[in-house]
């Protein structure tokens, strides 16, 4: 062919800053794909220009976040990595089903790391959003090394006080919509470390044990692994202000030596789980599988997983296996063209902010809900739902992720509104249909009350039942912004295990 | 609409006529005008443009310089007009950029770099991105008659370096 009648590629001609304009419209697979054409090709394009370009093309981080986080990692490509492999992928709200008053962790980016963070279920004052005042609680770190590669901390409560609980990240899948807490057997290579050498061939999968067996395994390894951190606060998680720079980096380079030196990996399970004396297994096969588990590594860790897992959902709200130490992503959509009350929303009975309440008004229960548009197949019309994901009652009414209210979308009421709204200015307002109120029903037999929704504008709805005149006014919400103004309290952690999926069926608030 | 027009002159002699507000998308030119060192019969020398992309480059502002002008007009304009119009210049970019080779795009985008037109350069590299969007090594290597010089332990090297973008 004649090849070298071209001369040199036509790409290497181009200045670096165009270069950089073409490499917006590529992916960071595309970059990588160009590195691996030619020798020249890999020199203009593997550059600090073309990376930081990308880790803006990843959509994740604000312009000025990356350039902060460059402070404490070699390379823009290191950081487009974190970006791609961890932070994209488990930014969001993730829940599990028990108890229903609490498990809502808000996954979101903290300093060269993710947080999740635990949304207490709580009263609020009316004025919640403007202040910032939420209560929340650690629940884990991936934090983000050097080369880009990521290490797992799980948070957690002891009688010492706030520990952490160093793991490994154990893949982490682009489209995830489940997080695994599991234990992983390892093999040790020398006296000081301790490294995860693959999956064996037939390795009894952790998932698949017995549930006692996988609580106790937890158990075990969290007992001998966690790391006393003392004053533990939000200054050391998230930042808010320029100031925090310097404590930020002293807590992440003190974690990521924990991760190199602590954490007593070794001997943590090898004679105790095996040599102790067993109480009798259930049957047969559970003693096996565990057995079986047991001897695929000489030593044991923590390790989180997100993986993909086929879900049926009812009203986007994931039927989940609650048996498993796991946490579910929820399908939270982003508000768009004609969906443009799509989204996660926060909430409290009363029509607050709309009225003025004096200064010493108790605080109200608060209501986390998504709001997500179906098609209804009864009559072909576009509705929209609210789903209950988080009650800050002390007992729940009826069970999260059911709907709050359910409403026709495309066709506004014509009729005028047949009460008085506080004098509120709305726009519109649309009729439907919400759960009965629970100041007036009992749990047994929750139904549908007619109701309506109105529009106050974009940013703010309220629901009012027509019977009771109950009204649930919503704010849309930022909790990133929120839980970043810091005026709200970080309250102490559950237990290690119980911190990342709270299991025990309560319906009664852990935290109140 | 102004009237007032001036002329280019490419590297290999040939002189185009250009409205001053078409001339004007390129910022070099505009800062020209705005000095006012450009003298009313003179042409404006363009060193580094040949005359067949100059040509090309002229097509697209001409092309452009009304729709602007339409921007600022029809405020009221409906959303579907709107929308009818953007889809009109899409169509007509697609037809611009497919009606060139490869060799002629890359001439144009440094021609688009040289005089600074933004939105000209903006097309043109995402025309380029779009020969590279998806595409494996060896595609990308026989589209841009890229010669592969590593050797397969050095691939397999920064394959594995970069494990984390392909998975």
């Amino acid at each position: 062919m004649n090849t070298e009648s071209f001369g040199p590629c036509l790409l290497l001609l181009l200045h670096e800053d165009v270069f950089a304009v073409i490499s917006c419209f590529l992916s960071p697979r595309d970059i990588c794909n160009l590195i691996l054409c030619c020798k020249s090709l890999c020199e203009l394009v593997d550059s600090e220009k073309i990376w930081l370009a990308q880790c803006e093309v990843v959509d994740v981080l604000p312009l000025v976040d990356i350039i902060q986080w460059r402070v404490g990692i070699s390379s823009y490509k290191a950081l487009t990595r974190f970006l791609v492999e961890v932070v994209k992928p488990l930014v969001g709200i993730w829940v599990h089903q028990n108890p229903d008053l609490g498990n809502v962790v808000y996954v979101m980016p903290g300093f060269l790391s993710v947080v999740g963070c635990r949304i207490i279920p709580q009263k609020v004052g009316p004025s919640w959003i403007q202040e910032g005042r939420v209560m929340w609680s650690p629940v884990f770190e991936i934090i983000c090394s050097l080369d880009g590669s990521a290490e797992f901390f799980l948070h957690g409560r002891e009688i010492k006080g706030s520990c952490v609980y160093p793991g490994f990240v154990m893949g982490i899948e682009k489209s995830c919509n489940v997080l695994l807490l599991e234990v992983e057997p390892m093999q040790e290579k020398s006296e000081d470390e301790s490294v995860f050498l693959g999956k064996k061939e037939g390795q009894f999968p952790f998932y698949n044990l017995d549930f006692i067996d996988r609580m106790n395994l937890l158990g075990l390894v969290t007992s001998h692994i966690g790391i006393h951190v003392p004053n533990l606060s939000r200054e050391r998680l998230f930042p808010s202000s320029k100031d925090d720079e310097a404590v930020l980096l002293e807590y992440r380079t003190m974690l990521l030596k924990m991760h190199k030196f602590g954490g007593n990996w070794k001997h943590i399970l090898e004679k105790s789980s095996s040599s102790k004396s067993t109480p009798p297994s259930r049957s047969e096969i559970i003693h096996s599988n565990r057995q079986s588990f047991l001897s695929s590594g000489n030593t044991f860790g923590l390790s989180l997983k997100a993986s993909y897992i086929e879900i049926s959902s009812c009203q986007g709200w994931p039927l989940m296996n609650v048996n498993n130490f796991s946490l579910y992503k929820l399908p939270i959509k982003n508000p768009v063209d004609n969906q443009e009350y799509a989204g996660l929303w926060g909430g409290t009975f009363g029509w607050a902010p709309l009225k003025s309440y004096p200064e010493d008004t108790p605080g109200k229960a608060l209501f986390l809900l998504m709001l997500t548009y179906e098609e209804s197949q009864e009559d072909n019309e576009r509705h929209l739902i609210a789903t209950k994901i988080l009650e800050g009652n002390d007992y729940v009414k009826y069970p999260t992720g059911s709907p709050l209210f359910d409403v026709n979308i495309d066709t506004p009421s014509l009729e005028p509104f047949p009460f008085d709204a506080y004098g509120s200015d709305f726009e519109h307002y649309y009729k439907g249909e919400g759960m009965a109120d629970s100041y007036e029903y009992e749990y047994r037999y929750p139904g549908l009350r007619l109701g309506s929704l109105l529009v106050i504008s974009n940013d703010l709805l309220a629901f009012v039942w027509q019977e009771t005149k109950h009204v649930i006014t919503l704010q849309r919400l930022n909790l990133e912004k929120i839980l970043k103004k810091g005026l709200g309290s970080c309250v102490s952690p559950l237990p290690p295990t119980e911190n990342f999926t709270y299991m025990n069926r309560s319906y009664r608030n852990v935290f109140a | 609409m102004s009237s007032n027009m001036i002329m280019l002159k490419s590297s290999d002699g040939a002189s185009f006529e250009i409205e001053e507000a078409a001339a004007r998308k390129s910022k070099i030119i505009a800062n020209m005008i705005e000095v006012e060192c450009v003298d009313e019969d003179k042409a404006i020398p363009l060193q580094n443009v040949t005359g067949n992309i100059l040509a090309l480059v002229i097509e697209y502002c001409n092309k452009h310089i009304v729709d602007d002008d339409d921007d600022v007009a029809t405020e009221e304009a409906s959303e579907e007009e709107e929308e009818a119009k953007k889809k009109k210049v899409d169509d007509w970019e697609a037809e611009f950029m497919n009606s060139m080779s490869l060799e002629t795009m890359f001439e144009l985008l440094l021609a688009a770099n040289y005089l600074n037109i933004k939105s000209l350069i903006d097309l043109v590299c995402q025309t380029i991105a779009n020969n590279i969007k998806d595409k494996t090594p060896e595609e990308v290597r026989k589209i841009f008659s890229i010669e592969n010089d590593f050797t397969p332990e050095e691939e397999e090297e920064i394959r594995k370096e970069n494990a984390w973008a392909f998975g």
